[in-house]
């Protein structure tokens, strides 16, 4: 590097550590500056940067290898990232793949000669609906077929940006993100309206703090990222630690294979959100809001913003919100940068301190010790969505749908081999084959319900219930069809916590590789019952003693594949092994 | 070990400031805190066994008390919790998953169970997956039966690879640096060699990089540790449960040099690997093997046994005549360029770590080389025309309790002899394991005495073992020289209390009551008298780990107390060379306090416990460096200068 570039580089990250206080917490965003500007993060970067920050170059080399879409080598003027989870799988994502890799000439992971395209996976860019997916740097495709690729990556070379992309099937037109909400209720609970905005909140700083988490607590409302953690019980908490600084942050990094309901919320009814947030620092004491919106999300960030300051301009946020002296609270966005695992909480905190997204130990948890150590409460984008609605409606509207223990009704995101995939809101209680009556899925042999880490329901039991108590669900819906292979279900799932597993600890970093490889033996029909069986017994094992709730769901698909599909997997060369060795497909 | 005698211990209690993991942090609810406080007693139940244990108190911990035994591999008395190998869990009755003992702390009454079916098979799996990436076989293993990995698939009786066993290695052996090995094959990603490093050291060489399977420990952008800032200090190989780490050996160079008949092989002791070597032969820590082991050194082959306390006695004249010339400087010539306080330079971890971090602080450090470095010269020079052998054929080998003087050994200008001064540093588990190598039970051998002319030291050379040890030796000597007092009759029995124990960081003011003459040997200082130190109070610091090193240097660039100090002492391994890294592993607060023990009752059953009393000391000034301490002469071989590293590598 020449010495007049290193000056300017040292200049342009002092002027952004500078513009971030020099704080550690302030590291992503530093480094996803540099990285868009500069297409990588140079070792000079990235020693400048810990210089400026007083921590130490290895952290900043730590953070950045852990998440994907920062780099320290050099990647092209557009990235390309290709979905390569379930739902794109069974929507062709590989026909995609192969007609990428002919045009551009280069494999996965690699960039071009010319410096113009990078080529990479992503996990999951939450457009399972619409799939197959793909996203050039801030801009999303969906639908994609083969003889589109050519077209697009003309679009791009013929662009000093890709604008010229706008309104080719891409989501990303402010005006037209294309949300796909299908109603599944015959009831209009009014979840997805914007009938009531706002009468949550002035409903709240009517009555006190105490009496917001009371009417929580009687409305049954659970968290609808997916563990169901009564929503009180966190507010309550973090209401009674006695500190300073709390904090309200969103988890909007809807990472899970086969969620998409939250980039709905956030595109579609992102006043809904900040208003149950704005709720939640009222009943908590809490003066920060964050909300942690995945990268792949990145194209939401402007309009989101602009809700933002909209209501800030209302007074909806800010000092003195509605006129109610003292009541102060305001929302800062932050971006992700590609890691499944910042969707656990504390994960999530600890990429929002600048650190590796590492779940912590707990306890301590963060309703008492989260961001900066303070008390922090972590919500589902949903769960928000929710609470402004109880405020608006009383704690008596949850309770009209539902089950006891699952009360009212839940967004479904539904992908894969049905009919009309897409956005549904269904009351807990629902079950398996009614929704897939509503959705048109009815021939499927199993479902996977909660991504990734959830479980996948055989045809026998499409009688079970989707609730807290039953199947429980962060709302991903994934309907595989009669011609799916279980077994590439399976290597999919594994392939994807291979590498989004965050690595820390043993169970979940070695486990799941493991599971792979046995998953691989069984493709090759090499699999024995007995290593079977030592596989399984693991999966168990790693359920129990993986550090965070990611961890223990991993084994999930495996385990419930395994144990319903044997007749399936056991035993046979499948499909895929014999198009490695020469075969063709039928 | 109660936990606020830990906390107490540990050189370097991982504060707020630093990269602290959650587990750590302190801002628990009220009230666990005001009953932590309070020493409220919380009822535990383990296995069917009550235990009483303050709030905040881990689940191991508890365990501890009541001898049930939990195991661990990430866990570490001396580092931040980390809760990453999970090979410490138990159920806790209520809760789904598996907890970990070693993260867990207790805030209410719970009951645990440490061996149900679920526990046992967890564990099994936990260690079968480790070792199913664990590539290496034990016997051809630096660790081999002194390895937690190793152990713990004994405790378990693992006798199958129940998931595979690797058996190509993924990666290539990193053995730049002088001082350290890495193998990351062997590597089970525990981390405590991140947290040695980021937080207890705060040097920061080494962390996780990636994510998911390709998760690995690296240096910065995966260079090579030679080309990064590392200090050699050794402290990661302490703390590694597994081979991964370890120190650059060169025993196999040693043995071909002892068996070249041309060559005269000369080995001298530091103070610290006597008091520890014996760990290493099953003895328990803090047993004196001094004599014992120069027989052992005389049975493998080396033709002299020196000890480097003499040095060190050597090593307190010249540093103590540069303090004393500096303060002159400053008080009498009012000279404002120089450059107070001064610091010590014995410990090449730190010299390395103030020329990467502080270099500014450069004209700071005491130009004295170290014991090592000074003996090696003085073996090539005055050693080797006093017994008329040519320097050329003298092979010079350091026993040290510290990896960090391998490096220090090659630095290119540590050759003021003309040849290499040192030619080997060699660490205390080395040596043991030479002296096994060629058959010899240290722990029954009969005892012998060093090797004249450099077999004499003093007690003050001794403690140089110890934190504080330096500047207690120092002060024995300046406070005399001085005072024209004895020492005895300022410190009592000569122990200099506020500077002695493990505490991160001591300070101790000291009033000059009155001013003797100026001694004979310092005659060529062209000093008067000591009238300007009359009634002055020398304002002293010790710091230990470089982590504390850190924050006193932060604050003298910041303007603080420790900026008007005169004289510190810095080592870079927690408890001073004791706890260096290259003495036998494991290492604990315990064990570096019995290891203390030893080296003080050393000192208290010397002789001569003061320098500059020492007889041989005295000799060389007479026969060699005549013009005495920090003249021309004695600072062309006794003392260096310092390179400006900076913290840039790229």
């Amino acid at each position: 590097m020449l010495e007049s570039e290193r000056l300017r580089l040292s200049q342009e990250i002092e002027d952004l550590a500078a513009k971030y206080n020099y704080q550690r917490q302030s590291l992503l965003p530093i480094l996803q500056a540099i990285k868009t500007k500069h297409h990588h993060i140079s070792d000079f970067a990235l020693q400048e940067v810990a210089r400026l920050l007083s921590i130490h170059p290895v952290e900043v080399y730590g953070v950045v290898s852990f998440y994907s879409f920062l780099s320290t080598s050099q990647q092209g003027n557009f990235v390309i990232r290709l979905c390569r989870t379930i739902s794109c799988e069974l929507a062709g994502k590989d026909v995609i793949a192969r007609q990428l890799q002919n045009e551009l000439g280069i494999k996965f992971g690699e960039t071009t000669a010319d410096g113009r395209f990078s080529l990479f996976w992503a996990n999951c860019l939450g457009m399972c609906d619409q799939g197959p997916a793909l996203l050039i740097n801030d801009y999303v495709f969906t639908k994609v077929t083969a003889d589109q690729v050519f077209d697009i990556l003309e679009a791009c070379r013929r662009s000093f940006g890709v604008f010229a992309l706008q309104g080719r099937n891409t989501l990303n037109s402010e005006a037209a993100v294309q949300s796909n909400v299908k109603t599944g209720v015959s009831v209009e609970s009014g979840v997805l309206s914007n009938n009531d905005l706002n009468q949550g909140l002035k409903a709240s700083i009517q009555g006190t703090p105490e009496n917001v988490i009371q009417i929580i607590k009687e409305s049954g409302l659970k968290g609808r990222g997916g563990a169901g953690f009564p929503t009180h019980i966190k507010w309550e908490l973090a209401a009674k630690s006695k500190s300073e600084q709390k904090y309200v942050v969103c988890n909007a990094d809807e990472g899970e294979p086969g969620t998409f309901k939250d980039r709905m919320l956030i595109s579609d009814y992102p006043d809904l959100v900040l208003e149950g947030m704005t709720i939640a620092g009222y009943a908590l004491g809490a003066k920060s809001g964050i909300v942690y919106l995945r990268g792949e999300y990145s194209y939401l960030l402007k309009s989101l913003q602009k809700a933002v300051d909209a209501r800030r301009a209302q007074h909806l946020l800010g000092a003195d919100i509605l006129g109610k002296k003292g009541f102060t609270f305001d929302v800062d966005i932050r971006l992700g940068s590609g890691a499944y695992v910042c969707g656990e909480e504390t994960a999530l905190i600890e990429s929002l301190e600048g650190q590796r997204g590492e779940p912590r130990n707990r306890p301590p948890f963060p309703v008492n010790t989260g961001y900066n150590s303070n008390p922090t409460i972590v919500n589902n984008v949903e769960t928000f969505v929710m609470a402004a609605h109880i405020l608006a409606k009383g704690p008596g509207w949850l309770k009209q749908q539902g089950t006891k223990l699952s009360t009212g009704t839940k967004l479904f995101s539904v992908s894969g081999n049905c009919a009309h995939p897409g956005i549904y809101e269904f009351p807990y209680g629902v079950t398996i084959s009614e929704l897939l009556r509503k959705v048109g899925g009815e021939d499927a042999k199993a479902v996977q319900v909660g991504g990734a880490s959830g479980r996948c329901v055989p045809r026998s039991q499409f009688e079970h219930i989707i609730a807290f108590e039953d199947i429980p669900t962060g709302g991903s819906v994934i309907v595989l069809g009669p011609d799916t292979s279980m077994l590439n279900v399976a290597k999919n799932f594994l392939e994807f916590f291979n590498e989004e597993s965050c690595g820390q600890c043993t169970p979940c970093r070695i486990g799941n590789r493991r599971l792979l490889e046995g998953v691989e033996m069984l493709e090759e029909g090499k699999c024995s019952i007995k290593y079977l069986r030592e596989l399984q017994n693991l999966g168990k094992s790693m359920q129990l003693a993986s550090k965070c709730g990611l961890g223990q769901s991993s084994p999930n698909a495996f385990l419930s594949i395994t144990e319903y599909f044997k007749d399936e997997i056991l035993g046979k060369v499948h499909e895929t092994v014999q198009l490695e060795k020469g075969g063709t497909r039928a | 070990m109660t936990p606020e005698k830990n906390v107490s211990n540990n050189p370097a209690p991982c504060g707020v400031d630093t990269r602290t993991p959650v587990s750590q942090r302190l801002n628990e609810d009220e009230v666990s805190c005001r009953m932590a406080a309070e020493g409220v007693k919380i009822k535990v139940t383990i296995n069917q066994q009550i235990v009483e244990v303050t709030a905040r108190t881990t689940i191991l911990q508890a365990a501890k008390q009541v001898n049930i035994h939990i195991p661990t591999l990430c866990y570490h008395p001396d580092l931040c919790v980390a809760g990453v190998c999970r090979i410490c869990v138990v159920e806790v009755e209520g809760q789904k998953a598996l907890q970990t003992a070693c993260s867990y702390p207790i805030t209410e009454p719970i009951v645990v169970q440490t061996s149900t079916p679920k526990v046992r098979r967890a564990r099994r799996h936990i260690l079968d997956l480790m070792l199913s990436e664990h590539y290496g076989e034990c016997y051809s293993c630096v660790r081999n039966n002194n390895c937690e990995l190793q152990s713990l698939a004994k405790e378990y009786g693992v006798d199958f690879y129940r998931f595979g066993h690797v058996h190509e290695p993924k990666y290539v052996v990193d053995s730049s640096s002088y001082s350290v090995v890495r193998d990351m094959n062997k590597c089970i990603l525990c981390r405590r060699c991140v947290r040695t490093c980021i937080d207890l050291q705060e040097v920061g060489v080494l962390e996780a990089i990636n994510r998911g399977a390709q998760t690995k420990i690296a240096t910065f952008m995966d260079k090579p540790l030679a080309d990064v800032v590392c200090i050699n200090c050794g402290q990661c190989i302490n703390r590694c449960p597994t081979g991964a780490l370890r120190a650059n050996d060169p025993s196999d160079d040693i043995w071909a040099a002892i068996d070249d008949p041309d060559k005269h092989v000369i080995i001298q002791t530091a103070p610290s690997p006597r008091a520890a070597i014996g760990e290493a032969f099953g003895a328990a820590p803090g047993t004196s093997l001094t004599r014992e082991m120069n027989t052992a050194l005389r049975r493998c082959g080396f033709s002299k046994v020196f000890d480097t306390d003499f040095t060190a006695d050597l090593t307190i004249l010249e540093e103590g005549t540069e303090l004393l010339l500096r303060l002159k400087k400053a008080l009498v010539d009012k000279d404002a360029g120089v450059a107070l306080p001064q610091f010590t330079s014995c410990s090449p971890g730190w010299v390395k770590y103030l020329e990467h971090f502080f270099p500014e602080y450069i004209p700071n450090m005491s130009t004295a080389k170290s014991p090592q470095q000074m003996f090696g010269t003085i073996m090539k020079t005055y050693y080797a025309q006093k017994n008329n052998i040519d320097p050329a054929k003298i092979v010079t080998v350091a026993l040290m309790p510290c990896s960090a003087k391998k490096f220090e050994c090659n630095r290119p200008e540590m050759s003021d002899s003309g040849y290499k001064d040192i030619d080997y540093g060699l660490t205390t588990r080395e040596m043991a394991q030479m002296i096994q190598e060629a058959g010899i039970d240290l722990l029954s051998l009969p005892k012998s005495d060093f090797d004249d002319p450099f077999g004499e030291a003093s007690g003050a050379g001794v403690i140089f073992g110890a934190t504080g040890g330096v500047m207690e030796a120092a002060l024995r000597s300046v406070v005399e020289i001085v005072t024209g007092l004895k020492a005895e009759q300022v410190f009592e029995n000569l122990e200099v209390k506020p500077i002695r124990g493990f505490e991160g960081i001591k300070y101790m003011e000291l009033k000059i009551p009155q001013v003797g003459p100026v001694p004979e040997i310092l005659k060529n200082l062209k000093i008067a008298n000591w009238d300007f130190l009359n009634g002055a109070t020398l304002k002293i610091a010790v710091a230990h780990g470089t982590a504390n090193a850190k924050k006193v240097m932060e604050d003298i660039k910041a303007g603080g107390k420790f900026s008007e100090c005169h004289f510190i002492e810095f080592m870079a391994c927690p408890g001073g060379c004791l706890g260096g890294g290259g003495q036998p592993i494991p290492t604990s607060p315990e064990i570096r306090e019995a290891r203390a023990k030893a080296i003080y009752a050393e000192d208290e059953s010397q002789k001569i416990r003061k320098s500059h009393e020492n007889p041989y000391v005295l000799k060389i000034y007479k026969e060699f460096f005549t013009d005495g301490p920090c003249s021309e002469k004695s600072h062309h071989l006794l003392h260096t200068h310092y390179i400006n590293r900076g913290k840039a590598i790229v």
